[in-house]
């Protein structure tokens, strides 16, 4: 018999925890109105949408998509970069390695966290009351978007740089400031860049829905057609989305290579 | 002082890009036809929304339509997440190279990357006829679109695992199975895991605005007191939805650094 050593008792978050996840599954299934059932029998009515899905009307989407998907591409472009500009001093704000005011490095973090918890859509429909409607509420709703990613994964890097640098700038008699300039900013360049292509990728993604609640772009389209249930129409949208979204995340791995 | 330059190359690297960048958003905004007094009026714009929402619309008939709806959307994103994790954790055994055969690993990662290629809204519109209105709609549009990411991430932890206790079961006589349950799955149970809350704090955003097309949670009630322009309620809405996203990011994220990071033990 071979003497293994016992095992340590399972802590809190196992024996309450899992019951607890367990329960609430159950629960949330209910709520939601999870029915197989039914399901099954309104299986029939799916050929709404899928006959005239797998019927497109390629002719139609050619002549009617390509000014709003440009539009959709403008969109993400400009705010990518707008935001990712707007998050990089922000980042430095708020992170402790390079924010020594105790107070001011709790208002960021949480601006940035409040920033964060509020969805893309929700920000859209917001701007599209407070600015009308039209792509400028698209800009700026992924705007926000991308500086709340942008500040989370910025300032968590400035975190954790190297203080090594800061250290010898410090000892050379720079103030604060020429300190984050010459020795935090250039360790989280790389990174910078990195994460711009990554949130460019998110913002071409998140542009194509904005339109459904009036913030331009190709979602426009694919909103008035679906009212009238023209699946016929949104199927090839939605081929060309996918292929101009494949298309820019090749192309940003091709940057990605040539300058990481 | 002497200072070396940079090489050529990266100084010609770096302007171009400089000038790319900027020539890209210049064009961007004169296509979208964006002037410099658009962009100066927008934050007096905002303010008016804003000061409008204040003070908020706390009656109890307000409480009683929002909270509920609130409710839904955690339950959507929770039951999303479940059936994400359920589904695509058997999946990314088939997608891991290191234990499906070359080919079953190909296609099946093919398979997730289409299913990711959908975004959550255009899923829900599809499911719309057969579930009908209603949050049971939006469970599913979230919970397939989750298998493709969990799916995706969850096979890369388990490619990235260490070799060596399977060798350790392989040479006291285990089978392929045995390997499967005492070699990969507790190395990779505690990071898949914590993608799994990681994608229920997604999946609560996404369930929130997923109301917009009538597939359940807080995004119809937004958007209909946003259409309805009563504001003070809308905001209602908005700040019980940044409530509850934050409080549920918080227990997320513990939960998350004591699986990753394990229990501080002290001595």
């Amino acid at each position: 018999m071979i003497n293994l050593p016992k095992k340590p008792p399972p802590s809190y978050l196992v024996t309450i925890g899992i019951p607890f996840a367990m329960l609430f599954t159950v629960f949330s299934f209910q709520r939601v109105g999870f029915n197989l059932q039914d399901f099954r029998e309104n299986l029939a009515n799916r050929a709404i949408v899928t006959d005239p899905l797998f019927n497109p009307k390629w002719s139609w989407a050619w002549e009617n998509t390509a000014d709003a998907m440009i539009e959709t591409v403008q969109i993400a472009i400009l705010a990518s970069i707008v935001g990712c500009a707007l998050a990089l001093p922000l980042s430095f704000y708020a992170s402790r390695a390079t924010n020594l005011n105790k107070y001011s490095y709790f208002l960021y973090k949480s601006f940035l966290n409040l920033v964060r918890t509020i969805p893309d859509l929700f920000w859209a429909m917001l701007f599209t009351v407070a600015v009308g409607i039209g792509p400028f509420a698209g800009v700026l709703a992924l705007i926000m978007f991308s500086l709340a990613i942008m500040g989370k994964l910025l300032s968590e890097t400035i975190d954790s740089i190297d203080p090594g640098p800061m250290e010898a700038a410090k000892a050379t008699g720079s103030t604060h400031n020429q300190t984050v300039f010459t020795s935090a900013l250039p360790q989280v360049l790389p990174n910078f860049t990195a994460y711009f292509l990554y949130i460019f990728e998110l913002c071409i993604r998140a542009s194509v829905i904005l339109g459904l609640v009036g913030a331009g772009g190709v979602g426009r389209i694919i909103e008035t057609q679906r009212i009238f249930l023209r699946f016929d129409r949104i199927s090839p949208i939605i081929v060309i989305i996918l292929v101009v979204v494949i298309l820019i995340e090749q192309f940003s791995v091709w940057i990605r290579r040539k300058i990481l | 002082m002497n200072i070396p330059k940079q090489p050529i190359s990266q100084r010609i690297l770096k302007y171009t890009l400089t000038t790319a960048i900027i020539f890209a958003s210049l064009w961007s905004a004169a296509g979208l036809e964006i002037t410099i007094e658009r962009i100066l009026d927008a934050p007096r714009q905002i303010g008016i929304l804003v000061g409008a929402m204040f003070p908020l619309d706390t009656s109890q008939e307000a409480i009683d339509r929002i909270i509920p709806k609130v409710f839904e959307s955690l339950f959507i994103a929770w039951a999303g997440t479940v059936i994400g994790a359920i589904f695509s954790f058997p999946v990314s055994f088939l997608a891991a190279q290191n234990v499906a055969v070359g080919a079953v690993s190909r296609i099946t990662k093919q398979i997730l990357n289409a299913i990711r290629a959908f975004p959550e809204l255009i899923l829900a519109f599809v499911f719309l006829p057969i579930t009908g209105l209603g949050a049971f709609t939006g469970t599913l549009a979230l919970g397939i679109h989750s298998i493709g990411t969990l799916g995706k991430l969850s096979s890369e932890v388990i490619e990235g695992i260490d070799e060596g206790p399977l060798e350790a079961i392989k040479s006291s006589g285990g089978s392929k199975i045995n390997e499967l349950i005492f070699g990969v799955i507790p190395q990779v149970m505690p990071t898949i895991t914590s993608y799994w809350l990681y994608r229920f704090e997604i999946n609560l955003r996404a369930s929130a605005v997923l109301g917009v097309i009538g597939a359940g949670g807080v995004g119809q009630e937004l958007i209909n007191q946003l259409r309805f322009r009563d504001f003070p309620r809308a905001g209602t809405v908005l700040i019980c939805t940044i409530v509850l996203v934050l409080i549920a990011d918080a227990i997320s994220a513990s939960i998350r650094n004591r699986i990753i990071q394990g229990k501080v033990v002290k001595s």
